[in-house]
């Protein structure tokens, strides 16, 4: 059995794990990422948009990470018409995300980071004293040990790490989304818009997306609230519904699987000298799925304060009290506010959808912002607005 | 007893549910800890493409 020490050990190489071995690198620590899979970035369990700014706030983009920009936003009702929102009211990309994530592991690589693929962690290992000191993995049918100071764990929305420290990650099934997405060619969008189909008849407790990439080829997927889902109503039977309706020209080129954990941030996201960032901490925005930047931004926070815990280990407790504070305040407070708009939207009916939609389509369509919108919805259906003051102040 | 029918695609849903810890990815397989599942059938239920049974 082999034994290394390292100053900080990332369990997980999606954007959250990348960018902490990135910002930890870059000031100047011994850096450890093992990633259970294959091939950096690869498979892509996502539909990889993200907002423009948003996305430019925190990486320093690069040409061939833009799979398609993005200046619209088309929601289509249960009845199949579709309610155009504002142009540029809305811009985005969707990614290439397995470029994005072999690129980004090249720089922490070039930063000084060791990254290791084909590594699986299964435990932490703990002192006589119960205190972690570091990570057991498994490869190639191998056991090895790794040490480190600090661990941080990015480990997505299996989130095991953490669960291993003592922190309650399970989630309840209406805290998940189970997904399918088919990356299909054959498809000539009109718009260089994002598509969500909004509606039980779609998927129910959760929507399908149409997002575009270039040479005609989609990301179309659809998750479902996990309390629908069933050995017989999976979300891949809706998919396969939805594309047979819907897109019955487009070949498909990939299928990939995977779980949005869409309840509230976890509350505590640091303990010991253990951190959580991304899905593993459970910061997805509940009401869109979208957790790409907040697994970069909390990663990039945790990588810079695990280096400044490194030098100065008397003050981890205080640095790791500040992680969670910043996180909070990013958006872990605005999560808990979407958490709860989220139960008002999915009770909407078909027929609700189909109302408001048809309410928005009377506003011309270079009108048509946020805020004209909410007008028109509160005038058609006034208890809306009294469900959504709920649920931001929470009773 | 949980098993999985061979097509799993190892994507973490259902551990991510899982409350007795007893699922586990290894780099190609579902592990699932017979001795610490309850027979919840959580995992089975929100498995995104019908991967695991009951049997
Ligand atoms: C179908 C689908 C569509 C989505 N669409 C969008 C979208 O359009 N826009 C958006 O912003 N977000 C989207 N999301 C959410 C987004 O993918 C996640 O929020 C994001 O990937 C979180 O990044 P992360 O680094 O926290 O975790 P992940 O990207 O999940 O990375 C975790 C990594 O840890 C590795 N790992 C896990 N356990 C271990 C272990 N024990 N040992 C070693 N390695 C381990 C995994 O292999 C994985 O590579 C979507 C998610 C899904 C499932
Ligand atoms: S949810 Fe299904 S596909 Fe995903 S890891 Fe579990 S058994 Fe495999
Ligand atoms: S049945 Fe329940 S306890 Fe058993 S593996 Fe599945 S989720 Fe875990």
């Amino acid at each position: 059995m082999m034994e290394q020490t390292w100053d900080i050990i990332i369990v997980g190489g999606g954007p959250g794990g990348l960018f902490a071995a990135l910002e930890a690198a870059r000031a100047g620590k011994k850096v450890l990422l093992l990633e259970r899979k294959r091939e950096m970035g690869v498979p892509v369990r996502c539909g990889e948009a993200v907002g423009k700014e948003d996305f430019a706030n925190y990486v320093e983009m690069e040409p061939r990470w833009i799979g398609a920009e993005i200046n619209t936003f088309i929601m289509v009702l249960p009845n199949g018409k579709e309610v155009m929102l504002k142009r540029d009211l809305y811009s985005g990309y969707v990614l290439n995300r397995d470029l994005f994530e072999y690129d980004v592991a090249a720089r922490a690589a070039d930063a000084g980071a060791t990254i290791k693929m084909r590594s699986n962690v299964v435990s932490l290992i703990r002192d006589a004293g119960g205190n972690i000191t570091g990570v057991r993995a498994m490869e190639l049918g191998r056991e090895r040990e790794y040490y480190a100071s600090v661990i941080i764990a990015a480990d997505g929305v299996e989130s095991r790490i953490a669960r291993q420290a003592g922190i309650a990650t399970a989630l309840k099934p209406q805290d998940i989304e189970p997904c399918v997405q088919a990356t299909v060619s054959g498809v000539s969008l009109p718009e260089q818009a994002l598509y969500l189909y909004v509606g039980t008849c779609y998927a129910p407790g959760g929507y399908a997306w149409v997002f575009p990439k270039a040479n005609n080829c989609a990301n179309i997927g659809l998750g479902i609230n996990g309390k629908y889902s069933d050995k017989n109503n999976t979300a891949r039977l809706y998919l396969d519904r939805f594309l047979e309706k819907h897109f019955p020209q487009a070949s498909v080129q990939r299928y990939t699987t995977g779980g949005v954990p869409v309840s509230m941030n976890l509350k505590t996201l640091a303990k010991d000298n253990l951190m959580i960032v991304g899905d593993a901490g459970r910061m997805v925005n509940p009401l869109n799925g979208g957790g790409i930047t907040h697994a970069i931004s909390s990663g990039k926070k945790a990588g810079k304060l695990a280096a400044t815990a490194c030098d100065s280990p008397n003050k981890m407790k205080d640095l790791f009290a500040r992680y969670e504070k910043e996180i909070a305040r990013e958006f872990g407070k605005n999560h808990e506010h979407q958490y709860r708009i989220k139960d008002v939207v999915y009770q909407l009916k078909d027929e609700d959808y189909d109302r408001i939609g048809d309410e928005i389509l009377k506003i011309d369509v270079s009108k048509r912002s946020f805020l004209t919108i909410f007008k028109h919805v509160v005038k058609h259906k006034p208890e809306f607005i009294i469900d959504v003051v709920k649920a931001y102040s929470g009773i | 007893m949980i098993i999985e029918l061979g097509h799993c695609d190892q994507c973490g849903t259902c551990i991510s549910v899982c409350p007795a810890d007893a699922l586990m990815l290894t780099e190609n397989a579902l592990l699932i800890d017979h001795e610490a599942c309850t027979e919840c059938l959580l995992c089975v239920n929100i498995c995104p493409i019908a991967a695991l049974e009951n049997k």
